[in-house]
């Protein structure tokens, strides 16, 4: 590209400073709009994904229940128990199964260090720590299959518990008692957020090897079944075939939704995710209507120098410049007017997520901190900006080098 | 080379007609320098602007180098312009942002011309018209005579066959004059058409032939 044209329109366009200062303006701000409800709409997305995966990633929760149908002679409302020996029933007959995990949970007075707190203690296997994104801070681990086979007394807390019983001291290797049987603190769960939960945050519980729970629960049924699919496509294939499997072994209707119910996070995630990117994709038209307000002002200015211009684009035509060659002419000016104003904005855009992504969250409470200070400035964004301006350069230079294309050559030559 | 058979020019302004041209027939042969001659609004530009490919008639037909223009699209009608045709204007209409090496360069790049030949050419043509020196000087710090010669050499940038003059000596002294109608006649000797409008007999009797307008009708 020659840049002799484009050098002509430098002089026009510096004589129409100021009306070029107010259109810059429009575009900085256009694009700080833009780029800043992008950034904070896939802020939200992102930590809605995280906070959602605090839970545990692409996890399936099967609860007993009470049947609301008869089945096989058999009345309605007959409680349904789960047992641990569900875990492997459902594991050998799912191959669509990837990790399975039984969990009990009671609540009760523990303490350590002097001090005495009313909490969550669980039961559970090795397996539950990936199910449910247990992991622990550095020096410490989650419950281990040779915990839960000998049966050890040891625990693995919230870090909100082992503040509360030990402050700041170091927790591992201390013992807690609970309900008079004495644990040793083998983990500490590593801060994360958290914003599905059913027995509290996972920042306040206390979770033991199965085998070790019974001493102090001597209840045989659990609370719950945790299943992780191989697929995550296979979240219903699988539900269906836990209620079939436990209705023939517990003897309810299959098709009894009262007799188990389950908490299936895949299928509530695609919902949380769509909604999360409705609002990302309206966030984005927001700002590029804020855009679009100066793309106006730069095709008013563009309209106003096509027709300074009149005689310069006559005497081009008349010495054999084609229709083009003012079209290009026309555009490369308009995206020059429009780098200028969006530089600015991106440049400040980009610092202001960065800043904003230096403040702390809190762990303690799951506030609205957590999704609005952690906008993301990410390739995706990037891409969709430079084809929202692209667009806007392309609508906004087009008319006007299109209207000055068109001039004709003998009026525009007697055009002063 | 040049021939116009039974040119109509017709502008309509509102439900009036103004007859700018009627049925002129013209034939300009290869390497002739004629001048067209006539009062205001006899028809002198109209007849320039037709003959340059900047217009179309409403009636007739014009035939360039043995092919008819009626035919051809604007951006073909662009090209025949850029290289067939260089224009001097009397207004000179050159590009006041422009140094004096960037206005005789744009025919160059127009017709896709490299770097290294629009260089080469327009260091020639400034040489010949004695204005390298004043390659980086825009139009407005250039007198009247040098601003012609700039709109002389962008004219021959791309060599074309025809050279249109519309009164190029009118907004001359007649010192300037002069060597702009000693180029003219220099590049005629060298073979090349020239067609010049003027008022001024005296410049006109440097042609071979003069056309006469009057009321849009050649006269003699």
């Amino acid at each position: 590209m020659n840049l002799t044209l484009p050098r002509f329109f430098w002089s026009e366009y510096r004589k129409r400073r100021k009306k070029v200062a107010l259109i810059t303006f429009a575009l900085f701000w256009g694009t700080l709009s833009i780029l800043l409800l992008m950034a904070f709409g896939q802020g939200l997305t992102t930590q809605f994904r995280v906070a959602f995966s605090g839970l545990g990633e692409t996890l399936i929760m099967v609860y007993g229940g009470q049947t609301s149908l008869e089945f096989e002679g058999l009345p309605k409302g007959r409680p349904i128990s789960l047992y641990p020996e569900d875990v492997d029933y459902l594991k050998d007959r799912i191959p669509e199964i990837m990790t399975i995990a039984p969990e009990s949970y009671i609540y009760l007075q523990v303490s350590a260090s002097g001090k005495e707190i009313n909490r969550s203690v669980h039961g559970t296997t090795a397996e539950f720590g990936a199910l449910r994104t247990q992991i622990p801070q550095p020096g410490g681990r989650f419950l281990n299959a040779d915990d839960v086979a000998a049966g050890r007394k040891v625990a693995f807390i919230g870090w909100k518990v082992a503040t509360d019983l030990f402050g700041g001291e170091e927790a591992v290797g201390r013992p807690v008692i609970i309900n008079r049987i004495p644990f040793t603190v083998i983990g500490v769960l590593k801060k994360k957020i958290q914003d599905s939960m059913y027995q509290g945050p996972d920042a306040d519980q206390i979770y033991l090897p199965s085998s070790a729970y019974r001493q102090i629960d001597n209840r045989r049924r659990i609370n719950q079944i945790h299943i992780q699919p191989r697929s995550a496509d296979d979240s219903m294939l699988i539900e269906s075939r836990v209620r079939t499997l436990l209705g023939r072994k517990y003897r309810f209707d299959p098709d009894d939704r009262y007799a188990t119910s389950f908490w299936n996070t895949i299928e509530n995630n695609k919902e949380g995710m769509a909604v999360f990117q409705g609002i990302e994709i309206f966030l984005g038209i927001i700002g590029a209507l804020t855009l679009l307000i100066g793309a106006v002002g730069v095709t008013n200015l563009m309209y106003a120098l096509a027709k300074e211009r009149t005689k310069e684009i006559g005497i081009k035509l008349a010495i054999g410049a084609r229709r083009r060659v003012i079209v290009q002419q026309f555009l490369l000016e308009t995206a020059f007017v429009f780098a200028k104003g969006t530089f600015w904005g991106f440049v400040t855009a980009f610092n202001i997520v960065h800043l904003i992504r230096l403040a702390p969250i809190s762990y303690d409470s799951f506030g609205i901190e957590a999704y609005l200070l952690r906008p993301v400035f990410s390739l995706r964004i990037f891409v969709a900006y430079l084809i929202i301006v692209g667009l806007l350069v392309f609508l906004s230079g087009i008319f006007p080098a299109l209207r000055a294309s068109r001039l004709n050559p003998i009026e525009s030559l007697r055009y002063e | 080379m040049i021939e116009l058979r039974g040119i109509t020019k017709v502008y309509r302004m509102g439900s009036q007609a103004l007859e700018a041209l009627r049925a002129v027939s013209l034939t300009i042969g290869r390497g002739e320098f004629i001048s067209i001659m006539g009062p205001s609004g006899s028809g002198k530009s109209t007849l320039m602007n037709i003959i340059g490919c900047l217009d179309t008639p409403t009636a007739g037909e014009y035939v360039l180098d043995g092919d008819r223009v009626a035919g051809l699209t604007f951006d073909q009608l662009a090209a025949v312009r850029n290289r067939k045709i260089g224009f001097v204007f009397q207004n000179f209409n050159l590009l006041p942002y422009a140094t004096t090496w960037e206005n005789v360069e744009l025919p160059l790049l127009f017709n896709g011309k490299n770097a290294k030949k629009r260089k080469s050419r327009v260091r020639e043509l400034l040489d010949a018209v004695g204005l390298y020196d004043w390659r980086e000087h825009r139009p407005a710090e250039l007198s009247g005579g040098q601003q012609q010669r700039v709109a002389l050499a962008r004219a021959l940038a791309n060599d074309p066959p025809i050279l249109l003059a519309d009164e190029p000596t009118g907004n001359l002294d007649s010192k300037s004059g002069e060597e702009i109608m000693t180029i003219l006649t220099e590049l005629w000797r060298a073979g090349r058409t020239i067609v010049m409008v003027t008022h001024n007999d005296h410049i006109a009797a440097r042609s071979e032939r003069i056309v006469r307008l009057f009321d849009g009708q050649v006269v003699s």
